[in-house]
C-alpha cells in the first residue's frame, strides 16, 4: 500500500516576459508557491511522497535563488519526501545543476538521476527514467521492461516525455511507448511533460502542471493523488486542485443581433475570482459595427478586474447594415467615405489584408463619428 | 441690384464741394480718370456707404473726412426688384442714414433700419444675399483687406453656392467631417510623421525601438544560451570520456595489454639475437667453404700452370740461343768494319803528312825569290829618288811665279800702248834724200833712212853729215810721259827681281820650269808604282821576308802524286766508316732481341719457381690435392647446414618492429590517457566555472523572458502597423470624400468660370479653397501651383474672373449684383486687359459692371458707357 502525489512541470523560474511587469512577478511567485500547495495537498490526503515527473525547473541552469529556495521549501515539508526527476528542460545534460542540487540536499528530497530501481518504501520500487539530454532521441523508459524487482513489490515508473507527438516541445523520436506500464509490469507510470492532466490508460497518467502557465490547456492547476493497494491492484487516481491562477479561454459566439456587452458579462467569472484569472475571450460569429465597438469597450471596461483579460476578435466577422452607416452620416462626404471603405471591405478583388484594413478603418470611422456627434 | 448714381459731398479732397456720377447703366460702365481726380475717392465713398455704419467712426470713416474737417455725405441710387431707392449717409457729424423710395420720395427707413436695409442688400438677409462684388486695386492677397468685408464677400459666395447646391455642411460633412478628420490626423500624427515614418518619441517609434532592443537582446542572450548549452554538452561529453578513461577495468585492460605487448617484444628480441648468431655462423661457414674451394682450385690451377710453364720455358731458351747467335755475328761484323776503318784512317794520315811537307817546301822557295825581287825594286827606287831630287834642285832657280809673268806681260802691253801714244804726240822728222845723196843725217846718232819718220826728243840733236850738228828744242811741257816711265820702272824692277833681261827670257825660263816639273812628276809616279807604301815599308818587307826564310828543305816526291794518294786514302776511310755504320744497327737489334729473350725466359723461370714452390715437392702433390678436396667438401656441407638453420630462424622470426610499435603505442596510449584525464578534469572545472557564472546570471531564464517580451513587442508593433494602415486608409478616404464633395459643391461656379478662363488662358483649371471659396490652386501644363505664387497679373485676372463667375451665378439665381472694379488690373498688360474686356463684355449682357481706372489709354478701348463726374451739392 502506498499513497503518493504525482505532479510535474513546475517550471520554477519561468518569467512570463510577454506579460505586464507586476503580473509577471505574481505568476513567478505562484510557481514557487506550487511546492507548498502540493505539500499541503499531500499532507491533507495522506500521501507520503511527491513524485515530480520532470521539468521541475524551467531551465538547465536555474538561477541559484530559484534552485535554493525551491529546495528549502521542500526541506521545510519534511518528512514528506519529494522525488525530482530530470525532464527535458532540466535534463542530466545540465550536470552542474544536479551536482549543485546534490550538495546539501535535504534528506527528504530524492534526485532520481539514474535509471536504476529506487526503493520508495518497503515493497515499493520506483523505476525512474531521467532525461539524459534535452532530446534523448530514444525511449528512456525501455529499461523498465527488463529490470527485476522483489516478488510482490509495487513497481512505479517515473518518466518525462511525450507518448505521441503532442509534446510541449514537439520532437518526433523521443516518444515513450504508450503501453510501457503494461510491458514493464508497472502498477503505475507517472508521466510529465504535458501541462494538462491526461490519462493514457488506467495505469498511465500525465499529471499536468500544478500551476498552469499558458492558455493552451484551459484547465485548472492540479496534481494526481494516487493510491496503490498492492502490486497488480488498479491504482486509485484522484485529481486535487493546486493552481493559484486560472488560465482560461472563453469562447464567445455572437450573432449580429446579440447584445455584445451582455453576452460578455454572462461569460465573466464572479468578480473576486477575476484577480487570479487570466482570461482570453475568443469572439466568433458576427457582430455589427456598433456591436463590435460595444464589445471592445466592454472588454476594456472589465479588464482592470482581471490579472489579464484579452479579446481575440480574429474569428469575429463584422456585419454592416444601413443603420450603422446612417449613424455615421446619412449623406455628405462622411457618408461617402464610409461607403468607399465599405466597398473596399467587400471588394473581393482586393487582398484580404487590404480588405481587413478597410474594415478596421470603417469601424474606426464609426467610433470617431459616434464621439463627434455626441 | 443695380447702382444708377453715386453722389458725394465733403469727402476727402472734395472739401466743401461735391461730385456726382449719374446715369450709371447696365453693362460696363467706366469711370476713367487720371490720378487725384477723385476716382478712388468715389470708390471709397461708395464702399463706405454700403459697408460702414453711419454711427461709427472707425479709421476708414475718419479717412473720408477732408483735412479741413466737415461731415462727409454720400448717397447712391439703386434699383432692385423691389423698386428704386436712394441710400444716403452722413458720417462723423450730423450722423444720419436714410433710404428713400425714389419713385414716391417716401422715406423708407432711417438710422438703424436704414443700415439693416443696406446690409440686407450686401449680405443677404433672410431671403438670401443680394450683394455686391468688389475687386479693389491690386487684390492680390498681399495687402490686408478688411476682414469683415472679406467675410461678407465670402458669405455672399457661400450663400450663393448653398442656394444653388445645398447646405455646405451637408455636402462636405462640415464640422463633423472636420472633427473626424482632425481626430484621424491627430491619432495618425501621434504615430507617424507626415512622410509616414514612425514619429520620434511617439508610441509606435517606442514600440519599434523596444522591438529592436529586444531582438538584439534575444540575439545576445541566445548566443549566451547557445554557448551555455554547448558548454553543458561539452561538459557532459568530457565527463563521459573521463569516466571511460578513469574506469578501473579500462585501466587494467590497458595495463594488461601493455604487459602482453612487452612480453611479445622481449620474445621477439630474444629470437632476434638467436637469428643474429645463426647468421654469424652461416657467414663463417660460407667464408670457410669459399676459402677451401678457392684453395683447391688454386692448387689445381698451379699444377696445370706448372706443366704449361715447362713448355714455354723450353721455347724461350731456344729463342734466347737464336738471339745470342745473331748478336755474336753482328758483333763480329762490326769489329771487322772498325779494323778496316782504322787501317784506312792511318793510311790517309800518312798521305796527308807527306802532302803537307811538300807544300811547306814550295812556300819557302817562293819567299826567297820574292826577297830578291824586292831588293831590285829598292835599288831602282833609290835611283829614281836621286834623279827626282836632282830634278827638283834644278827646278828651283828657274821657277817663275805665274803671277809675275802675267804682270810682266800686262806691263809690256801697257808700255807699248803708252809709248805708241807718246810717239804719236812727239814731233816727227823725216828726210827724203835726194837721189844721189849718200850722206845720211843722223838723229841722236842714229841714221835716218829715206822717208823715215822719226820722233824728236827735246832736245834732239841732229847730225847732218856735211853740214854740222843741229840741236832742236821743242820746249814741250815735262811730265807727260810719267805713266810710261812708271810702267817701265815697274817692268824693269820685275825683270831685275827675276834676273831676266826681258820678257822672252822670262818666257823661256817659264817653259824650262814646266819641263822640269813634268820630269819630277814622272819620277814620283814611278817611285809610287814600285813602292806604293814608300821605301821604309819596302825595306821592312824585305827585312821580314828575309827573317822568315827557313832553311832550305829537301823535297822528295811529287806533290800531285801525294795529293792523289791522300784522296784515295780518304775515300777508303769513308767506305770503311759507312760499312761500320751499316753494321751497328744490326747489333742493336740483336741486343734487344737477346735481352727480350733473356727476360722472357727469366720471367717464366721465376713463375715456374713460384708454382713449384706452392706445389711443394712433386711426390707429395697428389696426396695434397686429395686433402684439399676433402676439406672443401666438408666446408660446403657445414655451410648448407648453417644456412638451413638460419633460414628456419628467419622464417620463424616475429615482427620486432610491430612488437615495438605495439608497446610504444600502448605506452603512449597510457600516457595520453593520463594526460587526457588531467586535461578533462581541468576542462570540466573550467566549464563548471563558466556554466555557473551563466547560471548565476540566469541567462536561460532571461532568454526565455526576453523572447516572450519580444513576441509581445512584435505584437505591439504589428498592432501599430495595423493602426497606421487603418488610419492612413481612413485619412485617405476622408480626404478623397472631402475633395469629391468640394468639387461637387463648387461645380456651379466652376461651370461659370470655365468659359471665362478659356478666354484668357489655355489649359488652366482651378481648385477652390473650401473656406474662402476662392481659387487657391491652379493646374497648368500638368503642374499644380499655388495661386499665391502666381504673378500679380495672373492673380488679379483670376480674381476678377472669379468674381465675374460668381456675379453671373448670382444673376442666374435671379439676384444680379454689380461688380465693381477699382483699378483691378494694374498688373495686367494691355493684351490681357483687352481679353479681360472681352470677358467683361461677355458678362455685361445681364450684369452691371462699374470700372474705376486711371489707365485712360488702355481703357479707352474698353468701350462701354463712359461715366463723368459733375459737381453736386446735397439738396438740404
Amino acid at each position: 500500500m502506498i499513497r503518493f502525489l504525482h505532479s510535474s512541470d513546475l517550471h520554477l523560474g519561468k518569467r512570463f516576459g510577454n506579460l505586464a511587469e507586476d503580473l509577471r512577478g505574481r505568476l513567478r511567485e505562484a510557481r514557487h508557491g506550487a511546492i507548498a500547495r502540493l505539500a499541503e495537498q499531500a499532507r491533507a490526503n495522506g500521501a507520503e511522497v511527491v513524485l515530480l515527473a520532470g521539468d521541475t525547473f524551467d531551465t538547465e541552469t536555474p538561477a541559484p535563488d530559484i534552485r535554493r529556495q525551491a529546495i528549502a521549501e521542500m526541506a521545510h515539508h519534511a518528512p514528506l519526501r519529494f522525488v525530482i526527476l530530470p525532464g527535458n528542460h532540466d535534463s542530466l545534460q545540465a550536470a552542474p545543476l544536479w551536482a549543485a542540487l546534490r550538495t546539501g540536499l535535504p534528506d527528504n528530497v530524492i534526485l532520481a538521476t539514474e535509471a536504476a530501481p529506487l526503493a520508495l518504501a518497503p515493497g515499493v520500487v520506483l523505476l525512474p527514467a531521467p532525461c539524459t539530454t534535452r532530446r534523448p532521441g530514444r525511449d528512456l523508459s525501455e529499461w523498465m521492461d527488463a529490470v527485476a524487482t522483489p516478488e510482490g513489490a509495487i513497481r512505479i515508473g517515473l518518466a518525462h516525455g511525450p507518448v505521441q507527438s503532442f509534446s510541449e516541445d514537439t520532437v518526433a523520436s523521443d516518444i515513450l511507448a504508450p503501453d510501457r506500464a503494461r510491458r514493464a509490469g508497472l502498477d503505475y507510470l507517472a508521466l510529465g511533460d504535458w501541462h494538462g492532466a491526461v490519462a493514457i490508460d488506467a495505469r498511465t497518467h500525465y499529471s499536468g502542471t500544478p500551476e498552469p502557465d499558458r492558455f493552451k490547456h484551459d484547465r485548472p492547476g492540479q496534481a494526481l493523488l494516487v493510491g496503490i493497494e498492492a502490486a497488480g491492484a488498479a491504482p486509485a487516481v484522484k485529481p486535487v486542485e493546486t493552481g493559484l491562477f486560472g488560465w482560461r479561454t472563453e469562447p464567445l459566439h455572437l450573432l449580429a443581433t446579440d447584445d455584445c456587452g451582455a453576452a460578455l458579462a454572462a461569460l465573466l467569472p464572479q468578480p473576486r475570482l477575476r484577480r487570479q484569472t487570466l482570461l482570453r475571450v475568443a469572439a466568433s460569429g458576427r457582430a455589427g459595427i456598433a456591436g463590435r465597438t460595444a464589445l471592445a469597450a466592454a472588454v476594456e471596461a472589465a479588464a482592470p478586474d482581471f490579472a489579464l483579460l484579452e479579446l481575440d476578435e480574429t474569428a469575429l466577422s463584422t456585419e454592416y447594415d444601413a443603420s450603422d452607416l446612417d449613424r455615421i452620416d446619412r449623406t455628405g462626404a462622411l457618408r461617402d467615405a464610409a461607403d468607399m471603405l465599405m466597398a473596399q471591405a467587400g471588394d473581393d478583388s482586393r487582398a484580404e489584408a487590404d480588405r481587413a484594413v478597410a474594415r478596421a478603418a470603417l469601424v474606426r470611422l464609426f467610433s470617431y463619428c459616434a464621439a463627434a456627434s455626441s | 441690384m443695380k447702382i444708377t448714381a453715386l453722389r458725394l459731398f465733403n469727402v476727402k479732397r472734395f472739401a466743401g464741394r461735391g461730385v456726382a456720377i449719374e446715369d450709371i447703366g447696365d453693362g460696363v460702365n467706366v469711370l476713367c480718370a487720371a490720378n487725384e481726380f477723385g476716382k478712388s475717392t468715389s470708390f471709397e465713398a461708395l464702399h463706405a456707404l454700403f459697408f460702414q455704419a453711419h454711427t461709427g467712426q472707425p479709421k476708414d470713416v475718419k479717412r473720408l473726412q477732408p483735412y479741413s474737417g466737415g461731415n462727409p455725405v454720400i448717397e447712391a441710387d439703386i434699383e432692385t426688384e423691389a423698386g428704386r431707392y436712394r441710400l444716403a449717409k452722413q458720417f462723423i457729424g450730423g450722423k444720419r442714414a436714410t433710404v428713400t423710395d425714389i419713385g414716391s420720395g417716401r422715406l423708407v427707413a432711417q438710422a438703424d433700419e436704414a443700415e439693416n436695409f443696406i446690409a440686407g442688400l450686401t449680405r443677404g438677409g433672410t431671403a438670401g444675399p443680394a450683394g455686391l462684388l468688389w475687386v479693389r486695386q491690386g487684390i492680390t492677397g498681399i495687402e490686408d483687406r478688411d476682414r469683415r468685408e472679406e467675410e461678407d464677400e465670402r458669405r455672399v459666395r457661400a450663400s450663393l453656392l448653398e442656394s444653388v447646391q445645398g447646405e455646405v455642411e451637408a455636402v462636405t460633412g462640415g464640422r463633423r467631417m472636420a472633427e473626424v478628420s482632425a481626430r484621424c490626423a491627430e491619432e495618425l500624427g501621434r504615430l507617424v510623421t507626415a512622410s509616414g515614418r514612425p514619429k520620434a518619441g511617439g508610441p509606435y517609434e517606442i514600440a519599434l525601438a523596444e522591438q529592436k532592443r529586444l531582438a538584439a537582446e534575444v540575439a545576445r542572450l541566445e548566443a549566451d544560451v547557445d554557448a551555455l548549452r554547448k558548454d553543458l554538452d561539452e561538459r557532459a561529453a568530457a565527463a563521459k570520456h573521463l569516466k571511460e578513461l578513469d574506469d578501473p577495468d579500462e585501466r587494467a585492460a590497458r595495463r594488461q595489454a601493455l604487459e602482453r605487448a612487452q612480453t611479445a617484444l622481449d620474445a621477439a628480441r630474444a629470437h632476434g639475437e638467436a637469428l643474429k648468431s645463426a647468421q654469424a655462423e652461416l657467414s663463417h661457414a660460407r667464408s670457410r667453404r669459399d676459402a677451401t674451394r678457392r684453395e683447391l682450385d688454386a692448387f689445381r690451377g698451379a699444377l696445370a700452370t706448372s706443366v704449361q710453364l715447362g713448355g714455354r720455358i723450353a721455347a724461350a731458351e731456344q729463342a734466347r740461343d737464336t738471339a745470342l747467335a745473331r748478336h755474336r755475328a753482328a758483333t763480329d761484323a762490326i769489329a771487322r768494319a772498325e779494323a778496316e776503318a782504322q787501317a784506312a784512317e792511318t793510311e790517309e794520315k800518312q798521305a796527308r803528312d807527306l802532302l803537307a811537307r811538300l807544300d811547306a817546301a814550295l812556300k819557302a822557295r817562293d819567299r826567297a825569290e820574292r826577297v830578291a825581287a824586292l831588293a831590285t825594286t829598292l835599288e831602282t827606287v833609290e835611283t829614281l829618288r836621286t834623279e827626282r831630287e836632282a830634278a827638283e834642285a834644278a827646278l828651283a832657280p828657274i821657277a817663275v811665279p805665274a803671277k809675275s809673268v802675267e804682270r810682266l806681260q800686262a806691263l809690256e802691253v801697257e808700255i807699248a800702248a803708252l809709248a805708241a801714244l807718246a810717239s804719236a804726240r812727239e814731233p816727227k822728222l823725216a828726210i827724203v834724200y835726194d837721189a844721189g845723196a849718200a850722206a845720211r843725217v843722223r838723229l841722236d846718232g842714229i841714221a835716218l833712212g829715206d822717208g823715215e819718220e822719226r820722233g824728236l826728243a827735246d832736245p834732239a840733236r841732229l847730225d847732218i853729215p856735211g853740214i854740222g850738228t843741229v840741236t832742236l828744242r821743242t820746249s814741250r811741257p815735262a811730265g807727260d810721259d810719267a805713266a810710261l816711265r812708271k810702267a817701265v820702272a815697274e817692268r824693269d824692277a820685275l825683270l831685275a827681281k827675276l834676273g831676266a833681261a826681258d820678257l822672252s827670257e822670262v818666257r823661256q825660263r817659264e817653259a824650262a820650269a814646266q819641263r822640269a816639273k813634268a820630269e819630277i812628276v814622272r819620277l814620283a809616279a814611278r817611285i809610287e808604282a814600285l813602292a806604293p807604301q814608300g821605301l821604309p815599308a819596302l825595306r821592312e818587307e824585305i827585312a821580314r821576308l828575309a827573317a822568315a826564310a827557313s832553311p832550305e828543305l829537301e823535297i822528295k816526291g811529287d806533290p800531285d802524286a801525294a795529293r792523289l794518294g791522300a784522296e784515295h786514302a780518304s775515300q777508303r776511310v769513308g767506305a770503311a766508316r759507312l760499312a761500320l755504320r751499316e753494321a751497328q744497327p744490326s747489333r742493336g737489334l740483336a741486343e734487344d732481341a737477346l735481352r727480350k729473350a733473356e727476360t722472357a725466359l727469366a720471367a717464366l723461370q721465376g713463375e715456374r719457381a713460384q708454382v713449384e714452390a706452392s706445389l711443394g715437392p712433386a711426390d707429395g702433390r697428389a696426396e695434397r690435392e686429395r686433402a684439399l678436396a676433402e676439406d672443401a667438401r666438408l666446408a660446403a656441407e657445414s655451410f648448407a647446414e648453417a644456412e638451413a638453420k638460419a633460414a628456419q630462424l628467419r622464417d620463424a622470426a616475429p615482427d620486432l618492429a610491430s612488437a615495438e610499435a605495439a608497446v610504444k603505442r600502448l605506452r603512449s596510449a597510457e600516457e595520453t590517457s593520463s594526460r587526457q584525464i588531467g586535461d578533462l578534469r581541468e576542462r570540466i572545472a573550467g566549464l563548471d566555472g563558466t556554466i555557473r557564472a551563466r547560471a548565476d546570471e540566469a541567462v536561460e531564464e532571461q532568454w526565455r523572458e526576453t523572447r516572450e517580451a519580444l513576441d509581445a513587442a512584435n505584437g505591439r508593433v504589428a498592432a501599430f502597423e495595423a493602426e497606421v494602415a487603418l488610419l492612413d486608409r481612413l485619412q485617405a478616404t476622408l480626404q478623397a470624400a472631402r475633395s469629391a464633395a468640394r468639387d461637387l459643391y463648387l461645380k456651379p461656379v466652376m461651370m461659370e468660370l470655365r468659359p471665362l478662363l478659356a478666354l484668357l488662358f489655355d489649359d488652366l483649371t482651378i481648385t477652390f479653397d473650401e473656406k474662402t471659396l476662392l481659387p487657391h490652386k491652379i493646374m497648368r501644363g500638368g503642374a499644380e501651383e499655388d495661386v499665391e505664387r502666381l504673378s500679380g497679373g495672373t492673380r488679379e485676372q483670376l480674381s476678377v474672373l472669379t468674381r465675374l463667375a460668381f456675379a453671373r451665378l448670382l444673376a442666374r439665381d435671379g439676384r444680379p449684383a454689380p461688380v465693381i472694379l477699382d483699378d483691378a488690373l494694374v498688373y495686367s498688360d494691355d493684351d490681357r486687359i483687352e481679353k479681360m474686356f472681352d470677358a467683361l463684355h461677355r458678362q455685361s449682357a445681364d450684369q452691371q459692371i462699374i470700372v474705376f481706372s486711371c489707365r485712360q489709354r488702355a481703357f479707352a478701348r474698353l468701350g462701354g458707357r463712359a461715366l463723368r463726374m459733375i459737381d453736386w451739392r446735397p439738396e438740404s
